[in-house]
């Protein structure tokens, strides 16, 4: 019969409409994203405050976009100085290449997801401004470290 | 002629010759004289870039006789973003970030085939829990984009429930592949050598629960909503009917070809992924009419909803990722590669000098063959149908562009 069909869609209309809402009512009410989301690359930090970052360059090299910078100072006992790591987050696609290839985990991938900026100039991040960067020791350090309590732990 | 319509002629305001202009803008066919010897142009309507039902940024140029389309002409470029350049200076396993923004909505797809050609060039053996998490993956990838067909579609036809419907289950998919890969659309989880991640601990639940209630409540909702409607039917049955012999000419694939008879589909005919393992169905229309496709792809939904259960249940245990070195440099040579995406053949063709950038990258997007045969199938058809049957063909500007 003509007309059955149109019935029917009537029908399946009023059934989802009381389904309910599935959308949240957002400014108030926020979503809370999976573990692996990617957004906004963010420095890491050691549990004594300073970065994890060694200047070892890998994140940059790895960047398809080149949105990555490092201004490195390097002294006379072969010790770094962060001048600045610079970030351009206009320009990221947030694909987290930079993350995966670091490697020690300086960088991660953060969970902030409202990025709109009034000013142009804030799409120009720094992550890390005129710090020391961390020595290859103080990462073996802080394994052997992290080892050793897992150690203990699998003993106990 | 007593009709007051024709008195301007009698009162001598539109002489002969008066209402033809002089010199025809480019493209502008004058029609023969009409009846009562009233003269009539062709009209040339710009449909797009910028009009909703267009599918992103597809420029129509039609030449309509009256409501008859003439003419009809796809104006193409204005999503250009110069891919394949770039991929010429892309690292290998970057390459998937490009093909993501190809066919944007169907991005693990794209990235597939990106890195099924740098396998190939590398001779790597993908682990066997790699590829059916790629299969998984890009089954729940063809639903998403299928329904944003299904949506748009039923859009164009003046239907409006159903596209908040096939959002809302695409949400879902989408949740599902953001907390698989880290991001909803543009994924970045296929390379070189297997997938980037596991599966999540927790989302094989999500997933069953999901195909459950898709494909025993939402889909056949879907279906009754809108093919059960005989408005609908009506409207899209019959028009923009591409016949065999011209799918095959125009180098049509997917959807659009199985809908005209032929049974092409890449998952059978050369199998990749964990496809050969999986059990599963190819639908084929007759007619090769919008009806057609429309059924075709609503078929693939519930063939796509079937795989992904298939895939939960079997997933192997092992690695996910092959032995890959960090920097790729793969040998000299030249290979090509094509998966099934949602619209079709989505082909990559890698020359590599031995660098770590590939020589060359061409990317075989499947939506420019369908939209070229719009051109050929459009003539004849009403101006309202135009918007129908570009949407029954699912062109994706993304990859048309590239």
């Amino acid at each position: 019969m003509w007309g059955a069909g149109l019935l029917n869609g009537l029908r399946i209309t009023l059934r989802n409409m009381l389904r309910g809402p599935i959308t949240v009512k957002y400014p108030h009410e926020k979503v809370e994203l999976p573990e692996r989301a990617r957004w906004a690359v963010e420095p890491t930090f050691f549990e004594d405050g300073s970065p994890r970052c060694t200047a070892c360059l890998t994140c940059v090299r790895v960047c398809p976009d080149h949105i990555l910078s490092l201004d490195v100072e390097t002294r006379e006992d072969k010790s770094k100085r962060i001048v600045r790591f610079g970030y351009e987050i206009g320009a990221c696609m947030m694909c987290g290449l930079c993350v995966e290839a670091c490697p020690f985990d300086a960088i991660e991938m953060g969970h902030d997801y409202e990025l709109a900026v009034t000013d142009p100039a804030e799409l120009r991040r720094t992550l890390l401004a005129d710090v020391d960067a961390a020595s290859a020791a103080k990462h073996r350090e802080e394994k052997a470290k992290a080892s050793g309590e897992a150690g203990e732990g699998s003993d106990a | 002629m007593s009709d007051p319509r024709y008195e301007i002629y009698e009162a001598g305001l539109i002489g002969e010759g008066m209402h033809t202009p002089p010199v025809l803008p480019a493209g502008l066919r004058r029609a023969p004289g009409g009846v009562d010897g009233l003269r009539t142009e062709h009209l040339v309507v710009n449909m797009g870039p910028q009009h909703p039902s267009t599918h992103g940024v597809l420029r129509m140029i039609v030449e309509l006789d009256g409501e008859e389309v003439v003419t009809a002409e796809a104006s193409i470029g204005y999503l250009h973003r110069g891919i394949e350049k770039v991929a010429e200076h892309r690292r290998y396993d970057a390459l998937g970030t490009l093909m993501d923004r190809g066919d944007y909505v169907a991005g693990i797809m794209g990235e597939l085939a990106a890195a099924l050609a740098t396998e190939q060039l590398l001779e790597v053996e993908v682990p066997p829990k790699a590829n059916w998490l790629r299969s998984l993956t890009s089954e729940l990838n063809r639903i998403a984009s299928h329904l944003v067909w299904f949506g748009t579609f039923g859009l164009d036809t003046g239907a409006m429930g159903q596209f908040l419907y096939a959002m809302r289950d695409r949400e879902a998919l989408l949740d599902i592949l953001e907390a698989i890969s880290g991001q909803r659309m543009m994924f970045n989880y296929v390379r070189p050598g297997g997938v980037v991640r596991d599966l999540p601990p927790g989302i094989d639940a999500k997933i069953r629960e999901f195909v459950d209630t898709f494909e025993n409540v939402y889909l056949p909702e879907h279906d009754a909503l809108l093919g059960g409607n005989e408005i609908f039917q009506s409207r899209v049955k019959g028009i923009g009917v591409i016949t065999r012999e011209q799918a095959l000419a125009f180098g049509l694939t997917g959807p659009n070809l199985r809908a005209s008879g032929v049974k092409y589909d890449v998952r059978v005919d050369r199998p990749y992924a964990a496809y050969p393992e999986l059990d599963f169905e190819v639908p084929v229309g007759e007619a090769g009419d919008a009806w057609d496709r429309y059924l075709v792809r609503m078929e693939e939904m519930r063939q796509a909803a079937r795989m992904i259960r298939q895939c939960i249940d079997g997933m192997p245990e092992g690695p996910h990722m092959a032995k890959v070195p960090k920097l790729i440099k793969p040998p000299a040579g030249e290979v090509y590669a094509a998966v099934e995406s949602a619209r079709g053949e989505t082909g990559v063709h890698l020359v590599s000098d031995g660098s770590e950038h590939p020589y060359r990258f061409r990317y075989r997007g499947p939506s420019l063959f369908a939209l070229q045969a719009l051109e050929e199938i459009l003539p004849g058809h009403l101006l309202a149908d135009v918007v129908m049957i570009i949407g029954s063909t699912d062109v994706m500007m993304g990859e048309i562009d590239r």
